[in-house]
């Protein structure tokens, strides 16, 4: 901070304080002892006056005392050898009949932070922890950590960490904190504080002595404990239970913690705290304070991985007020689009709905983004709602939107149709480069369903000197050699200007390698480039479907309650996308390269354990068909259902429950019938086909099983998991 | 924990730091006014702050930013509730929490933060155990100690903090004995365009004065307590009784706390006291447009709803606002675009209303976004989710106490849809 006449100002105070008129009149003297206290707040260097504020150390008055004191807190590390003068009227002062002063002295004297010090702040530190009043013992108890921070590399005294374990047991509840923080920052080296039964069990029925601070830091400290039996574990639970309802929402938060830590290997009462704490939680989310209201959003969400049903029936809480600050409406709309069920969700889109138009842009395109990831599972009339934008000609609008249809059409391919035709309308008012990739993007990919496509590129292929970024230029080349593909006729001469202008003019280097890898890919033929370039047209792993998938609550727990989950910035929904690892247009280079990695290796071991499936890293297309050619048929079986007569959606939900992935299926009622389906289990990955080929025949459903490394245990558990699904869905329809 | 606390004022100036640890650079706060700049509002400013050595936690309230540093992982609702307590105990002292007051009463402050915070953990946060520390300031006592010179300290130590009940000083004495509580209802509630309401829930406290005499056990039940959905209570209440019985008994602290929160959401329970008629709308010929609101009392089971206030953010293109009120006076600020209706008591017979016309910026478009409206109210006497208290028992001690009962609803976040 600028200060005017630092210098002049010091020089007075100097005078003022060791004028012998002023040190006679206690009043005036504290009134400059007060100024050289502000002058030292606004970031004034006054250490020159260390010696004059040493003497006015001595005096009665407790107030000029505390000032004094806080001001050699300060400067006492620049100043050794005066602050040492000063130590003999804090060793008097730690014997003051007072216990205020007493702890006042002791407190300050080891605040000083210099070399040396120790020697002088030991013996009354010691003398301290015996003190009779229970203010001067919680000064004590932190000074010893504070001793202990003051000289780091000496090894920890035995006898005051005993002392300090002791005193755990003293009747004041903040002395017992207090221990508890202290005994941590010695031992830190060694792993902190230990709680052992003894120890945990004292804290326990403390609890309640305690104030909400030293209650949450307790409940934190617990967590290294582990209960011996079940039955200590449950009278644990039992003390903790009308915690979880602490108005204090940091002890509520921590106690639940505390729970689930606690038990771990009991799902049911893990489900019942989090069902116990769902209020407390909605509760935090309505919060006055705003930081508090932003935290429980934070805690809400996390709790949602693994019960996302949990606060579904009240998203109407995750509705945006007006008034709010950006962060926290980011994240109540990454909570709404986590809540959508088939019956809030006319609601939730229409609230999304009115977020698109808000005054701030980013606020608007995280709304857009919104409704595209929930037009994963309901696209109809979330399409209609994007369509409904595109006509507002807002640009950032139309930005949001046709990015966002560019992730869908990649995610949920049946849109696709949708979209072609609406994208035509926003062409002209793309300005952002950002956008422009994305339409770009949309155009190459399906140009043979967009009838103005080939127009659309010769625009930008016309407009490409004045086009600055090298990204749109590198999806405009792309693009164009994929509509030369499809649609050679009307491309040829714009993708010959192109390519022709990249190679020679561009100063880009990306974009001129990649435009000679085009020109080159085009010269071995036009198949070899099809088969480079043109890649599958939607997500492979076909994860939209998967809807919310319910995590243990083991992958969050750990850091629950931390600074984690509220540090991370506030980007929504655009990251996750740009962070997938197979971006559509990095298609072309990754399948040049032998791809090897989506097929662990499995090691056959002969053994009849039970069988778990499980789901396992994604399988890709590619991988799954390279597996399927590769492998013999391990198993064939005709079983006696028919195909099963419910959506495509549900099937696949059925048979995730049973743990099995649904790769690809025939849509609708074409025949003959043909779902794709891989599991693991048993350290082998199974691979199924199902097939029904002909619909007279009642009960012809054949099943097709492939395994790599063979396990016949497994596999007979496979199909036997796969009949009984089967059988559910048959008898359900 | 925390290792040092900054204030830091709405525009940026750095006025107050403390340190419990080494003294940590004030350029550490170079990362917060980062963010304070991307953040255009101050309230935009996202409260932890990673920075490549520590955490910085902020709140935001009273036009100051209290910045605390940290350097260990800490829960973070630990900190952000700590921030507030020591923002909740300088407004308890001073009466407001402001920078003027804070730098008026410096000395003060830093006693404060000495006493609640050692060596970054919390020490006494209690304002009943605090004011024994240290009194706050008075005008009187502030006179007398300029002439005297006795500055305002206890010589004595708290005899609370050793009493087997940590919220209760011993040997409290009072000629009147009483005991006061305020139930306090706050509605937040959205309504959409057609006046049905979008969400509603009521959050409400008790606020209680106890001012008695020893150490008495007291017992309040109301009448309707199934009414609450979801209660916290302050340490001091046995909260088996309350799954048992529904009733709150509890030893009291002494002087003013708030003995209980509670909230109510259930749609149907949930009253909207006012109605409002409202209409917006701009030409797209000529730069101006129009503005017709009326308010009206609805659900107010008989009680007078007053010191009504309706503000509107206006869209950026509108310039000014000729209006006519036929009740309360009404106020456009051309720099904020914030126009403000101020009411008054709503009167049933002759609904206030203001219309007129606004008139907009030339050659700007017509704008897309439409403005919602914020509404402020008052209703004394009503807790308007319809909790009552039935009566409040006395044990443990002798004598007779005065006891007393308000309520009083006012409106949250009350928002309208236009």
């Amino acid at each position: 901070m600028p200060y005017f006449g630092s210098e002049e100002t010091v020089k007075e105070l100097k005078r003022a304080l060791s004028n012998p008129n002023v040190q006679a009149d206690r009043l005036r003297y504290k009134n400059y002892i007060t100024r050289v206290i502000r002058y030292m707040t606004q970031g004034l260097d006054v250490s020159s006056l260390f010696m004059d504020m040493v003497k006015a150390s001595a005096t009665v008055d407790i107030v000029q005392k505390k000032l004094v004191y806080l001001y050699m807190c300060t400067y006492a590390s620049d100043k050794p050898d005066l602050a040492l003068l000063a130590i003999n009227t804090l060793r008097k002062d730690c014997a003051d009949p007072n216990p205020m002063v007493r702890g006042l002295a002791l407190r300050n004297m080891c605040n000083f932070r210099m070399p040396g010090i120790s020697e002088y702040i030991e013996q009354p530190i010691v003398a301290g922890l015996r003190d009779k009043a229970s203010y001067v013992r919680r000064v004590a108890v932190m000074g010893c950590a504070k001793m202990q921070s003051l000289q780091p590399n000496i090894e920890i005294d035995p006898s005051i960490v005993n002392e300090l374990y002791a005193l755990l047991r003293d009747p004041d509840p903040v002395v017992v904190v207090n221990c508890l923080r202290a005994l941590e920052e010695i031992l830190k080296d060694e792993g902190g504080v230990v709680i052992n039964k003894p120890i945990a069990h004292h804290l326990l029925n403390r609890m309640k002595d305690l104030d909400s601070w030293g209650q949450s830091e307790v409940l934190t400290f617990l967590l290294r404990y582990r209960p011996r039996s079940d039955d200590e574990l449950f009278d644990i639970l039992s003390l903790l239970d009308a915690f979880l309802q602490s108005a204090h929402a940091h002890v509520a938060v921590a106690t639940l913690r505390l729970f689930l830590h606690l038990a771990a290997t009991h799902p049911a009462v893990q489900a019942d705290a989090l069902q116990h704490t769902s209020s407390p939680l909605l509760t935090m989310c309505g919060s006055i304070s705003r930081e508090l209201r932003f935290a429980g959003l934070c805690h809400v969400q996390q709790v949602m991985r693994s019960q996302p049903g949990l606060f579904a029936p009240h998203y109407k809480r995750f509705f945006c007020a007006y008034s709010e600050p950006s962060y926290i409406k980011f994240r109540k709309m990454e909570i709404l689009v986590e809540l959508v069920n088939d019956e809030n969700v006319t609601l939730v889109l229409e609230e999304l709905r009115s977020y698109c138009t808000d005054v701030s842009p980013e606020l608007a395109q995280v709304a857009i983004a919104a409704i595209g990831r929930i037009a994963r599972t309901y696209s109809e009339k979330c399409l209609n709602i994007l369509t409904g934008l595109l006509a507002l000609k807002q640009e950032h609008i139309t930005s949001a939107v046709i990015q966002t249809f560019r992730d869908l059409v990649w995610f949920c391919p049946q849109s696709t149709a949708a979209v072609c035709q609406t994208v035509e309308a926003c062409v002209d008012c793309t300005q952002d480069s950002e956008a422009k990739q994305a339409l770009l993007w949309l155009l190459g990919e399906h140009g043979e369903r967009i009838s103005s496509a080939p127009y659309v590129l010769e625009v930008y292929i016309d407009g490409l000197k004045t086009e600055l970024s090298s990204s749109v230029k590198m999806e405009l080349l792309t693009a164009a050699v994929k509509m030369f593909l499809c649609r050679p006729a009307e491309t040829q001469d714009m993708l010959g200007r192109l390519l022709h202008h990249c190679i020679e003019e561009e100063s880009d280097m990306c974009v001129r390698d990649r435009a000679l890898l085009y020109h080159r890919l085009l010269q071995r033929g036009v198949e070899q480039t099809r088969k480079v370039v043109m890649g599958p047209k939607s997500d492979p792993s076909m994860s939209v479907l998967t809807g919310h998938q319910q995590e243990p609550v083991s992958q969050w727990v750990s850091n629950f309650n931390t600074l984690g989950p509220l540090s991370a910035q506030d980007l929504c929904f655009q990251t996750p996308l740009i962070a997938l690892p197979e971006q559509p247009s990095n298609n072309a280079e990754e399948e040049l390269l032998p791809v090897s990695k989506d097929v662990s290796p499995f090691i056959p071991t002969d053994d009849q354990e039970e069988l778990n499936l499980y789901l396992g890293p994604p399988l890709s297309h590619e991988a799954f068909e390279r597996t399927w050619l590769d492998l013999e048929v391990q198993h064939r079986e005709t079983l006696s259902y028919t195909r099963p007569r419910i959506t495509p959606d549900a099937l696949q939900a059925a048979l995730q429950l049973a743990k099995i992935q649904t790769l690809a299926f025939t849509p609708g009622d074409t025949l003959p019938w043909k779902a794709y389906l891989y599991t693991r289990g048993n350290r082998t990955l199974i691979l199924a086909e199902l097939l029904w080929e002909d619909p007279d025949i009642e009960g012809s459903l054949v099943v097709t099983v492939k395994q790599q490394p063979p396990n016949q245990h497994a596999l007979r558990g496979f199909v036997s998991t796969l009949s009984s699904v089967l059988q559910t869905l048959d008898i359900d329809s | 924990m925390i290792h040092s606390l900054f204030l830091i004022n709405n525009v940026g100036d750095l006025f107050l730091e403390k340190h419990w640890k080494s003294v940590i650079s004030r350029s550490v706060c170079d990362y917060f006014f980062e963010a304070r700049e991307k953040a255009v509002e101050p309230e935009n400013v996202p409260p932890v702050i990673h920075t490549p050595h520590h955490y910085l936690i902020n709140i935001y309230r009273e036009k100051i930013f209290f910045v605390s540093v940290i350097q260990t992982e800490v829960p973070p609702l630990f900190v952000i509730e700590f921030l507030h307590q020591v923002a909740e105990t300088f407004q308890d002292y001073f009466g407001e929490c402001s920078e003027t007051t804070i730098n008026d009463n410096v000395v003060i402050v830093y006693e404060l933060l000495e006493e609640m915070l050692d060596n970054g953990f919390p020490l006494a946060t209690e304002s009943n155990i605090l004011k024994e520390l240290i009194r706050p300031p008075t005008t009187l006592r502030s006179m007398v100690n300029t002439i005297t010179g006795i500055s305002n300290i206890g010589q004595t130590l708290p005899a609370g903090q050793l009493s087997s009940i940590p919220w209760r000083r011993a040997g409290v004495k009072y000629s009147n004995n009483e005991a006061y509580f305020d139930v306090v209802e706050e509605i937040d509630a959205i309504l959409d365009k057609s006046g049905s309401t979008v969400f509603a829930e009521i959050q409400g406290g008790i606020d209680a004065c106890v001012k008695l005499s020893g150490m008495p056990d007291l017992t309040l039940s109301f009448m309707n307590p199934r009414l609450l959905d979801d209660v916290s209570f302050h340490p001091c209440v046995r909260y088996k009784r309350w799954e048992s019985e529904k009733v709150i008994s509890f030893i009291p602290p002494d002087g003013n706390f708030q003995l209980m929160s509670y909230h109510v959401s259930a749609q149907n329970l949930v009253a909207i006291p006012v109605y409002v008629k409202q209409n917006i709308s701009f030409f797209e010929s000529g730069p101006s447009g129009r503005l017709d609101i009326t308010v009206g009392p609805k659900q107010t089971m008989g009680k007078t709803v007053e010191c009504v206030v309706v503000t509107i953010h206006m869209p950026k293109v509108v310039l000014s606002a000729n209006l006519n009120a036929t009740q309360g006076t009404y106020n456009y600020d051309p720099v904020t675009k914030v126009l403000m209706w101020d009411i008054g008591k709503l009167n049933p017979q002759k609904l206030p209303n203001l219309k007129g016309s606004l008139s907009l910026q030339s050659g700007a478009p017509k704008p897309e976004e439409i403005p919602n409206l914020n509404i402020d109210l008052k209703i004394q006497q009503l807790a308007i989710s319809g909790l009552k208290v039935n009566q409040l028992e006395m044990f443990g001690e002798k004598y007779k106490p005065f006891k007393g009962v308000k309520y009083v609803t006012k409106a949250g976040k009350f928002q309208v849809r236009m």
